[in-house]
């Protein structure tokens, strides 16, 4: 029999389906059992629609087709925007989506596609319905297994507003975020020195990486550099929000980090991401973005998240979680004189919703003791388990015979 | 207590390092002078050290193979990795340059060919002020790429300035400075941070 380099490969890109659909049904269930509907958006999107609202993926990253009447396309870069776009509902209406997303980052080259599993809550702005999403996304982790992980808490409008009331150019802006982001204590306090900002503004902006940990003490902290009443709104609303995951019993899996900014810059309330301990990257993240919906022309507030499944998949890898194999329950071997025989015996049983696989036996030897197997010879139809072996006359008997091992089983 | 790992780049930074945190009470005694261990502990397993080359720090440490890193900011800002940067650890200062010969004027609107081992680094920096490069990458003697016509300019390190000087070179322009940093990964951070933090604050007493 001829070999393929692939037929090596083959058993671990079987099992690294296997493992994915297991997660899949997990998030199908999970996301079910909280109201959500799944739906799918278009794998094209058009480029101008990415390119015309602010702050969504960065246009360079985006893989851009051509069609055949010169329409520039992008192979669907995310899944918020589209939804929030055809989303017309005036009441609640909560969605879900399993989706390939694709990007092109220098960094990750090679990676051009990967798989989000997402929610999308539109309708309700309060922070109950924060709250219900952020647990959504902490009993989905528990569903797969996950015991060390974290979920980073923030706000869109705390960083904004304190910045808004100091006098700097987009550039600093910029570099300002990315010192932020990496929490880079070492350059923000000459860099903001630079600047030029008063005394208490620069501290109170110097102080916000470190704004992390347990919520009591982080809301604490975060009182004290309180400026203006709009700061004070977005932390009594994180403070909201916090209050309802207490109730939840889910505040173990919760740690407050007003350093948190995310790229997309849509988000306008409450941000959150997910780290488990064994993989670096967030793999799940999310936020409220309830002014997305008005560059389509409706005013519907909505909160979403989704998960990073090659992540997840990578860290259920790591932890060595096996898949359940399923093994064939039957194997038949037969002999060419008794191939009819064998043949409807296997449909009916295949009928029965048994796992059934079929060998003609001058062709293969087969091997496997732990499968019970069927053997339509000319002399004899033998149906053979561990245990022991069985004779039979007809496929009905064969039938009842197999159902009541497989009952055992 | 859960482990915590550590991942030093080896040779002086790894030294420096540890004798900063022998100086903290944590000590290493798989460590000696002739050993080419690279994996070892400190007396109650607490700490768990890995040394890897200087390049490879932030790669281990955004991958979450380390918890934390300590390596020099040339190779943390080469290698883009998403990180926090929390700690610095005053040693190893030098400058990150541009450097050439003093007597090369290239044309105005040509494109600029620049020589690095930093090719990331390289490209921000001019990118900040709209000169549009070409990059040459190379691996070690960066200032023989202007000598001998291989590019305009060199970005390299810049720690005293002699080889510079030594084969007729100058600094023209400095793109910022450098130290080892310590460097930590943001999942850890959030599920390991009352370690990562213990860790963080004993070197900072020992910088003290």
């Amino acid at each position: 029999m001829q070999k393929y380099i692939l037929s090596q490969n083959k058993n671990s890109n079987v099992e690294d389906f296997q493992m994915r659909e297991q997660l899949i049904n997990t998030f199908k269930h999970r996301f079910t059992t909280y109201g959500y509907k799944q739906v799918r958006t278009s794998t094209f999107e058009q480029y101008d629609m990415y390119g015309s609202i602010t702050g969504t993926v960065n246009k360079d990253e985006m893989i851009k087709v051509i069609d055949s009447s010169g329409q520039v396309l992008v192979l669907r870069p995310d899944v918020t925007i589209p939804l929030a776009r055809m989303n017309r509902a005036t009441t609640d209406q909560r969605l879900f989506y399993i989706l390939d997303v694709f990007r092109q980052s220098i960094e990750q080259n090679e990676q051009k596609e990967s798989t989000q599993a997402g929610v999308e809550f539109f309708g309700d702005n309060s922070p109950e319905a924060d709250a219900e999403v952020i647990v959504l996304a902490i009993h989905t982790l528990k569903d797969l297994g996950f015991t060390n992980f974290k979920i980073e808490l923030g706000h869109a409008g705390f960083f904004k507003e304190l910045i808004q009331q100091a006098d700097i150019s987009q550039n600093q802006l910029e570099t300002l975020q990315t010192y932020i982001h990496s929490k880079n204590l070492v350059e923000i306090e000459p860099f903001l020195k630079a600047i030029g900002l008063a005394d208490d503004l620069r501290n109170a902006i110097q102080l916000i990486p470190m704004m992390y940990g347990n919520p009591a003490d982080v809301i604490d902290e975060a009182k004290k550099i309180i400026r203006n009443e709009s700061m004070k709104q977005v932390l009594q609303n994180i403070i909201a929000v916090y209050d309802v995951l207490v109730d939840y019993g889910v505040a173990d899996s919760i740690v407050l980090n007003l350093g948190l900014i995310n790229n997309m810059d849509y988000y306008s309330g409450i941000i959150f991401q997910g780290f488990l301990d064994s993989i670096g990257k967030p793999v799940l993240m999310g936020g409220r973005y309830d002014h997305l919906g008005k560059q389509f022309g409706n005013t519907i507030p909505a909160i979403g998240f989704a998960f990073e499944v090659d992540y997840l998949v990578h860290a259920l890898q790591q932890q060595g979680k096996e898949i359940v194999e399923i093994e064939p329950d039957f194997i038949i071997k037969y002999d060419k004189t008794k191939q009819k025989a064998a043949l409807q015996a296997a449909y009916r049983l295949r009928n029965e919703g048994l796992q059934i696989l079929t060998y003609l036996v001058d062709n293969v030897e087969v091997n496997d003791a732990t499968t019970a197997i069927v053997n339509y010879t000319k002399d004899e139809q033998q149906l053979i388990t561990q245990i022991k072996s069985h004779t039979f006359a007809s496929a009905d008997e064969l039938v009842s015979q197999c159902l009541a091992i497989k009952e055992e089983k | 207590m859960e482990q915590i790992t550590l991942a030093l780049a080896k040779g002086r930074p790894a030294k420096q390092t540890i004798s900063l945190l022998e100086k903290t009470g944590e000590h290493f005694p798989e460590l000696t002078e002739e050993s080419r261990k690279l994996v070892f502990h400190n007396l109650d397993q607490s700490i768990k050290v890995i040394f890897v080359k200087a390049v490879d720090v932030p790669t281990y440490v955004e991958k979450g193979a380390a918890d934390i890193g300590i390596v020099g900011k040339d190779n943390i800002l080469e290698s883009l990795a998403d990180i926090y940067e929390l700690l610095d650890l005053k040693i190893g200062k030098c400058k990150f340059s541009v450097a050439g010969k003093a007597d090369h004027h290239p044309s105005d609107n040509q494109k600029l060919t620049i020589a690095t081992k930093y090719p990331n680094i390289a490209k921000k920096h001019f990118k900040k002020k709209g000169q549009p490069i070409e990059i040459v990458k190379l691996n070690g003697s960066v200032e023989l790429a202007p000598l001998i016509g291989l590019a305009d300019y060199i970005v390299d390190i810049v720690e005293t300035g002699n080889t510079l000087r030594e084969n007729g070179l100058s600094v023209l322009e400095d793109i910022e400075t450098i130290s080892t940093r310590l460097i930590v990964n943001k999942a850890s951070f959030a599920t390991k941070s009352t370690q990562v933090n213990q860790f963080i604050n004993q070197l900072k007493l020992a910088l003290e």
